[in-house]
């Protein structure tokens, strides 16, 4: 599959190795410009911007503490300005602390910050949450429609697919590729994703196959896509294709992301490389003991994903109630519920001689 | 900023957004003429090039269409050259070697000649007409204006590199002068077209310049508030053929504009039909140069400028590595050159070379951290409080350990957040109040060293405080951010305990 054929086969778009390259590249000078004048106009803007997609495609979790860095910091040197509740606002969302980013989003309207700005961090904020979802579809039609911009569209898919809306999410999300004109590989590796995710987990009928491609065609555009890699490889381990999740998983294991471990675990365990599987668990485990207790709202939904799996029901349902607390969306609720009944049906007496 | 970062649209993908554009007689041989066009603003010490761009300068000959109040300039219907570079994907010969690119400029000729990213004596063709170079460089560019404010500033894009295209030609040759001497350059990056295209599909252009400061000084002024962002919409134009639908939009714009920046000095120094003329000129957006006349760091708009004024030109015009454009730019559009403005940098990071390819060498990554601050105290006082290597003094700081004495001591700092930084005294000379130390553990950087003194500044002190590290991982970055914080926190507490400087 070449990559170009995603938006309609017309151009080409830049080898994802070397938008990787360019993205570390360009990272760096960031950080390097901002610990000159971390006051520059756009400096600590356009870091926030570069760590989020080091975030989302290269799953570099330590992504979220030079976020929360930077923030700090602006906030010794300048803790009055709206700039800086504005980033503080971002970073705070990033992590998914959205209580703290609405705080800051208001001192940052109290500030003076110009109402564009507050308007869309506040849409992100809400969609995030699943709050006011019938005013958060008004806002992403228009701003889709007035767009028409791979940018606009994207959000429009996802809460769609929220609203279970599954063929116009999947609408919205084709027509993102056909009008994108661009030529990084990042925002068509995003909107593949999405379509992956769409049709192998928010359906009610999950298609696996159309899954997959959908995820492989990210990965053709962004080999480094982490994310796009552990779902692939998830879609393998249910198909009892253990070589092949474990193909995929290995060029991502540098990434630091605990899920990476995860998953690998499963497909070495499932190839009978039981102590080698061990290892990677036990590794997947550490990672996400120090990724919780330092973002423990960013990995709740995770965390007892991962709990769940493991057996340890308590501690997921813990997670799972802190996630919704934060942010009561239909998919967390749902994943909360699909944890109370695992640890009911674990706590009912089971019928004599029947093994524990 | 020059053409650096100018639209949305291209912040998605910035080694497709070209800075700049230079066209002048080649310092090595004035026989020949160089045209350079730069992409990725900001690009790091890893840069390289997308493979799926075409990145070209195009060149037309221009005549003077008109002088004075009716000023403007003709462009040829027809393009005389193109030079046009495309780069492959990474190639390496094996699992540990450092990654290579290739690419190939195709020249006016038709002709293509094969290069290596980031090989300094670049590509030339046999017969010599032709030499091409492509890689990372230090950006030649200089911007030291908030220039919604017209405050001076220091460079704000000190230390960054570009990733270059830079040729050079024989200019009778190539530019064939004897059939006129004026010519219009720009430079476009575009999408590569897959095999199989339909023809007669425009491709989408992302970004093209000729004059510096179209997009992010003309066309976005800054002191033009809540004005409709045009820039997206303006490089998406066909250069050399702006839309005739959207012509009146950007038209209106480039006024409004040059009213304002005219008024930025309280003064009104252009009559509307010159600031018309100025208009009409700078919205046909090609870099002008005249290869029969010298082209120096000083001539760059003097073309323009000299016509609009009535009278004819002087110089090559065109735009040298080491032309102050902004300065140039701005001291037109304010006061018609009555007064020069200066910025707050009088030049890029590093000049321009003599030797091909022109462009200095990428800044290295070597992290350096300097802050100071000027006190209203002597500098013996000062240095009695904060001089000692144990003295705790910062409000960063919780406590301050020492252990030994004199040179080679170590003081163990507790952060208020409650970190441990142990640092060793290298130097320490009292009778110029001066110390050197480096950092033990505490900072996760290499070869770390600082330097921290106080020095006489009229009838108080300057202190200063400085280090410098090698970025050795990731991390480094937020080193250096957390360090200049702790320096200029440090010293922004000093001014209430001695006062500051009037």
């Amino acid at each position: 599959m070449n990559e170009a054929e995603l938006h309609g086969g017309r151009y080409a778009v830049t080898d994802g190795e070397i938008a990787v390259a360019n993205l570390q590249s360009a990272r760096r000078r960031s950080w390097d410009r901002v610990s000159r004048d971390p006051m520059a106009a756009g400096a600590a803007e356009r870091i926030v911007e570069e760590e989020q997609i080091t975030l989302q495609f290269l799953g570099d979790v330590g992504a979220l503490d030079r976020l929360d860095a930077l923030a700090t910091i602006l906030g010794q040197l300048d803790p009055a300005s709206a700039r800086t509740a504005l980033v503080q606002t971002q970073v705070a969302s990033a992590t998914h602390r959205f209580a703290e980013a609405r705080c800051h989003l208001h001192e940052a309207d109290c500030r003076g910050a110009s109402r564009q700005a507050t308007d869309r961090l506040l849409l992100n904020i809400d969609q995030a949450c699943g709050a006011r979802a019938d005013a958060v579809l008004d806002a992403r039609r228009r701003m889709a429609d007035e767009s028409n911009g791979l940018e606009d569209l994207v959000p429009l898919g996802a809460l769609l697919a929220d609203l279970r809306e599954f063929a116009e999410a999947d609408l919205v999300y084709r027509r993102a590729l056909a009008v994108y004109q661009d030529v990084s590989p990042f925002a068509l590796a995003w909107v593949c994703f999405q379509l992956g995710v769409l049709w192998g987990e928010l359906v009610p009928d999950p298609q696996a196959e159309r899954a997959a491609d959908w995820y492989r065609k990210a990965i053709a555009c962004v080999p480094a896509y982490v994310k796009a890699r552990v779902h692939l490889a998830e879609i393998h381990l249910r198909c009892g294709e253990a070589g092949d999740a474990e193909a995929l998983l290995m060029p991502a294991l540098a990434s630091g992301d605990p899920e990476v471990r995860w998953r690998l675990g499963e497909a070495l365990a499932a190839q009978g490389k039981f102590d080698e599987a061990e290892g990677q668990f036990a590794a997947a485990r550490s990672g996400f003991e120090v990724l919780l207790d330092k973002h423990l709202l960013a990995f709740a939904d995770h965390g007892a994903e991962f709990y769940a799996a493991s057996g340890e029901l308590p501690k997921a349902l813990a997670l799972a109630r802190v996630n919704v607390e934060n942010r009561s969306t239909r998919r967390a609720v749902e994943q909360m519920d699909a944890i109370a009944s695992l640890v009911t049906s674990s706590c009912e007496p089971r019928p004599n001689g029947v093994p524990g | 900023m020059s053409d650096h970062i100018d639209g949305p649209r291209v912040i998605g993908d910035p080694v497709a957004d070209i800075t700049d554009l230079f066209a002048f007689t080649s310092p090595e041989s004035p026989a020949r003429t160089v045209v350079a066009l730069d992409v990725f603003p900001g690009a790091g010490a890893e840069a390289i090039f997308s493979n799926a761009l075409d990145h070209s300068i195009a060149i037309r000959r221009v005549t003077v269409a008109g002088m004075g109040d009716a000023a403007r300039f003709q462009a040829s219907d027809q393009e005389l050259v193109r030079f046009s570079c495309r780069f492959g994907a990474l190639e390496r010969s094996g699992p540990a070697a450092k990654p290579v690119q290739r690419g190939t400029c195709t020249l006016p000729d038709g002709r293509t000649l094969p290069l290596v990213v980031n090989e300094a004596k670049g590509a030339a063709t046999a017969d010599g007409v032709f030499r091409v170079f492509a890689g990372l460089r230090s950006d030649p560019f200089y911007l030291a204006w908030e220039t919604g404010a017209m405050r001076k500033t220091p460079n704000l894009i000190q230390h960054d590199n570009v990733l270059a295209i830079v040729i050079e030609f024989d200019t009778r040759r190539v530019l064939e002068p004897d059939k006129g001497s004026l010519f219009g350059a720009i430079g476009e990056t575009v999408p590569v077209p897959r095999p199989g295209l339909p023809v007669g599909h425009p491709p989408p252009r992302i970004d093209w310049v000729g004059r510096p400061e179209q997009t992010n000084v003309r066309l976005n002024n800054a002191g033009l508030k809540d004005s409709v962002d045009l820039r997206d919409l303006w490089n998406q134009q066909t250069p050399f053929a702006i839309a005739p639908e959207v012509k009146p939009l950007f038209i209106q714009r480039l006024k409004e504009s040059f009213e304002n920046y005219d008024m930025r000095d309280g003064k009104a120094d252009w009559t509307p039909a010159a600031l018309a003329a100025n208009v009409n000129v700078f919205f046909d957006d090609f870099l002008l140069f005249d290869v029969t006349k010298p082209i120096t760091d000083a001539s760059h708009l003097e073309i323009e400028k000299s016509t609009i004024s009535g009278r004819p030109y002087q110089t090559g015009g065109g735009r040298t590595l080491d032309a102050n454009s902004i300065d140039i730019l701005l001291t037109w559009l304010v006061n018609r050159d009555r007064e020069f403005l200066l910025g707050g940098a009088t030049g890029a990071t590093k000049p321009g070379t003599k030797v091909f390819p022109y462009l200095a060498a990428p800044n290295t990554e070597l992290q350096v951290v300097a802050e100071s601050i000027d006190l209203a105290a002597s500098p013996a006082k000062v240095w009695s409080l904060i001089g000692a290597f144990g003295a705790s003094w910062h409000p960063l700081v919780a406590t301050v350990r020492l252990t030994g004495s004199g040179v080679g001591q170590l003081r163990t700092i507790e952060t208020v957040d409650g970190k441990q930084i142990v640092e060793r005294l290298d130097a320490l000379d009292n009778a110029k109040r001066f110390y050197r130390y480096s950092n033990v553990s505490g900072i996760p950087a290499s070869s770390y060293t600082g330097e921290f003194g106080v020095k006489p500044k009229g009838s108080g002190c300057t202190v200063e405080w400085r280090a410098q590290f090698l970025a050795n991982d990731q991390a480094t970055f937020l080193v250096k951010l957390i360090v200049s914080t702790l320096f200029k926190v440090g010293l922004g507490s000093l001014p209430a305990r001695f006062g500051a400087m009037k």
